[in-house]
C-alpha cells in the first residue's frame, strides 16, 4: 500500500496535466471535422463525442481552400519566413563574421549599437515603422513584412557567440594558405556552426510563422494575405463566426509547427530558451 | 596603404549590411516616434500636422483611459509572472522525478509555447464562450455553475492571465527543468544524509540554487506579458470598459483606428522607456552574483 499510493498520485498528475495542456488542442482539431451544430451538440453534455467526431466531414477544410483563401495565405506565409530565415541568416552571420574574425577600431561601438536594440519592444515601433516602411513604397507588400527584421539582433549575439567559441587557429591556417576573409568565412567558420545557424533558422522560422502584429498592420489586400491574419479574421468581434471553419484554420496553422517541433525539439528548446531576452 | 583600404573594404562587406538595415529599420522608426509624438495629424495625411510640443505627453497622463491601459498591462504582467513562476515550478519538480513518459509529457506542456498567439486567442475564444464553450462544459460536469469570462468585466482580465498561464508554463517549466538538472546530486544527498525531509531540501538547497533561473523566467514573462496585444484585439476588444485593453492594443487602436498617430506615438515612447527600464533593472539583478 505505502509503494503504491504514491505511485497513483504521480500517474493522476500525469493526467491531469495531459488533459489541461492536450484538450484544447484534441477539441479544437476535432471539431474542425464536424459540423457548426454537431460541435454544439456534443459539448452538452462532454463526452467522448467531444473530442472524436462521430462522423468526420472535411466540408471545414475544403470551405477554407475554396471560398477563404486559406491556401494563398500558406503559400504567403511560407514566402515571407523562409525569406525572412534566409536574409536573418545571411546579415547575421555576415556580421558576426565580422565583428568576431576582423580586428576594426569602433568594433566595441558597433557592438553598443546592436546591444541597444535589444530590449527593444516591438510594439513600440509599429506607428512610426509603418509610416517609415510606406515611405520606401513597402506598405501592403510581402517584402514589407520580413524586411524590418531581418537585421536580428538577437541572430547575431547567438551567431557571435558561436563564432567565439571556435578556435581561431583554423582561420589562421587557412589565411597563411592564402585563403581571404570570404573563403574563410563561406568555406572555414560557416560548416563549423552548423548547429547554430539551423538553431538560428528555427527559431526565426517559428517567430516568422507566427507573427501577428506588425503583419496585421502592413498588410491590407486580400492577395497578400497571411495565414495568421486570415484566422484572427474569421473570429473578428463582431461577426458571427463559423466555428468549424475558424478551428480547422487554426488546424492548418499549427500542424507545420507541430511537426518541426516533434522532429526538432532540441533545437527549439535551445534556441527559445536563447531568445529569453529578447522576447 | 593598400592593405588597409582592403581591411576596411572587408569590415565594410561584413558588417555593414547588417548595420545599415539595423538604422534604416531600429533608429530610424525610434528617432521618427520621437518626433512625431510632437506633433498632431493623422494618418490619411501625415503632412497636414501642427506642432503641439509635449501636448501629447500631457494628454496622455492626463487621460484616465490611457492611465488604465497601463495599469491593466502591469496588473496583466504581475498576474502572469505571480501564476506562471510556481505552477511552472511544481511541474518541473514533478518531471525531474523518476517518471517513465516525462519526455512526452515535457513535449506536450512545451506545444503552446510553439503555437502562435492566433491560434490561442482564438481557441482559447471558443474555450470561454460563456453559452457553448469547453470550459463551462466542464464546469457543468462537475456540477458547478457556468462562468461569463470574458464578458465579464471582474472576470475578463483574469481569464486571459489563465490563458497566459497555460501558454506560458510549459516555457518556463523547461527553463526550471534544466536549472534542476544542474543541481549537483551530492549536494541534495548531503541535505539528506544530515536527515532533511523531502521538503526541507526543497526549501534550504534546491530553491535558494534556483534564484538564478527564476530570476531570468521573471523577466522573460514579464517583457512578454507586457507586449501582449492579440488576446485584446481577438478576444474582447479591450473590453469590456477597457479592463483588457493592453497598451499594445491601445497604441494600435489610437493610430489606426482613431487616427492620432502623433498621441500614439507618445504612448509608444513611454511605453518603449518603461519595458527597456523594467528589462534593465531585471537583467541587473541577473547578473548580481548569487553565491550559497
Amino acid at each position: 500500500m505505502k509503494r503504491i499510493l504514491p505511485l497513483l498520485g504521480a500517474a493522476v498528475i500525469l493526467v491531469v496535466i495531459l488533459t489541461i495542456f492536450l484538450g484544447p488542442y484534441a477539441w479544437i482539431v476535432a471539431s474542425s471535422f464536424k459540423p457548426q451544430f454537431a460541435i454544439f451538440r456534443d459539448l452538452n453534455p462532454i463526452s467522448w463525442g467531444t473530442f472524436i467526431p462521430a462522423n468526420p466531414t472535411i466540408e471545414n477544410f475544403i470551405h477554407l481552400f475554396a471560398n477563404r483563401g486559406v491556401g494563398r495565405a500558406l503559400i504567403n506565409s511560407a514566402i515571407v519566413s523562409s525569406c525572412q530565415v534566409l536574409g536573418t541568416l545571411f546579415l547575421c552571420s555576415m556580421a558576426a563574421y565580422g565583428l568576431t574574425r576582423i580586428r576594426f577600431k569602433g568594433a566595441g561601438i558597433v557592438f553598443g549599437i546592436v546591444l541597444m536594440t535589444f530590449l527593444l519592444p516591438i510594439e513600440s515601433l509599429m506607428v512610426p515603422l509603418f509610416m517609415h516602411v510606406s515611405k520606401l513604397g513597402m506598405q501592403d507588400t510581402l517584402v514589407g513584412v520580413f524586411i524590418p527584421w531581418i537585421a536580428s539582433p538577437f541572430g547575431l549575439f547567438m551567431l557571435r557567440q558561436a563564432f567565439e567559441d571556435l578556435p581561431r587557429e583554423l582561420d589562421e591556417a587557412a589565411t597563411i594558405d592564402g585563403a581571404g576573409h570570404w573563403r574563410i568565412f563561406w568555406s572555414i567558420v560557416l560548416p563549423n556552426v552548423r548547429t547554430t545557424l539551423a538553431t538560428l533558422a528555427l527559431v526565426t522560422f517559428l517567430f516568422s510563422w507566427n507573427a501577428f502584429l506588425w503583419p496585421l498592420v502592413i498588410i491590407q489586400s486580400p492577395k497578400n494575405q497571411l495565414i495568421q491574419l486570415a484566422i484572427a479574421q474569421s473570429v473578428a468581434i463582431g461577426q458571427l463566426p463559423n466555428w468549424g471553419e475558424t478551428f480547422a484554420g487554426a488546424t492548418i496553422a499549427t500542424i507545420p509547427l507541430i511537426v518541426l517541433f516533434l522532429f526538432l525539439q532540441r533545437y527549439f528548446v535551445r534556441g527559445i530558451a536563447l531568445t529569453g531576452v529578447k522576447g | 596603404m593598400t592593405r588597409a583600404l582592403r581591411h576596411w573594404a572587408a569590415v565594410i562587406a561584413f558588417v555593414g549590411p547588417f548595420l545599415f538595415m539595423l538604422l534604416m529599420f531600429q533608429y530610424v522608426p525610434v528617432a521618427r516616434m520621437l518626433w512625431d509624438s510632437l506633433w498632431d495629424f493623422a494618418l490619411l495625411n501625415p503632412d497636414k500636422r501642427t506642432f503641439v510640443g509635449l501636448g501629447n505627453y500631457l494628454d496622455l497622463f492626463d487621460d484616465p483611459d490611457r492611465r488604465q491601459a497601463f495599469l491593466v498591462t502591469f496588473g496583466f504582467a504581475a498576474g502572469v509572472v505571480l501564476t506562471v513562476i510556481p505552477v511552472s515550478f511544481l511541474v518541473a519538480v514533478y518531471l525531474n522525478g523518476t517518471l517513465p513518459a516525462r519526455a512526452i509529457v515535457r513535449a506536450v506542456v512545451f506545444l503552446p509555447v510553439v503555437t502562435s498567439a492566433v491560434v490561442i486567442a482564438t481557441m482559447w475564444t471558443f474555450l470561454l464562450d460563456p453559452n457553448n464553450g469547453l470550459i463551462n462544459g466542464a464546469l457543468v460536469i462537475l456540477g458547478l455553475p457556468k462562468l461569463a469570462f470574458l464578458t465579464s468585466k471582474a472576470q475578463a482580465l483574469p481569464s486571459v492571465i489563465g490563458m497566459m498561464l497555460w501558454q506560458q508554463t510549459g516555457f518556463a517549466t523547461v527553463l526550471f527543468l534544466s536549472g534542476l538538472q544542474g543541481i549537483p546530486r551530492d549536494l541534495e544527498d548531503a541535505a539528506r544524509v544530515d536527515g532533511c525531509s523531502a521538503l526541507q531540501r526543497l526549501r534550504h538547497v534546491v530553491i535558494p540554487l534556483l534564484s538564478r533561473t527564476t530570476v531570468f523566467i521573471v523577466v522573460i514573462m514579464t517583457v512578454f506579458s507586457l507586449q501582449a496585444f492579440a488576446p485584446a484585439l481577438i478576444m474582447t476588444s479591450g473590453g469590456p470598459e477597457g479592463t483588457t485593453n493592453f497598451v499594445a492594443f491601445d497604441i494600435y487602436q489610437l493610430a489606426f483606428s482613431l487616427q492620432q498617430p502623433g498621441l500614439a506615438s507618445a504612448v509608444s515612447a513611454v511605453f518603449m522607456a518603461v519595458v527597456m527600464g523594467i528589462s534593465l533593472v531585471q537583467m541587473r539583478l541577473l547578473r548580481t552574483r548569487w553565491t550559497y
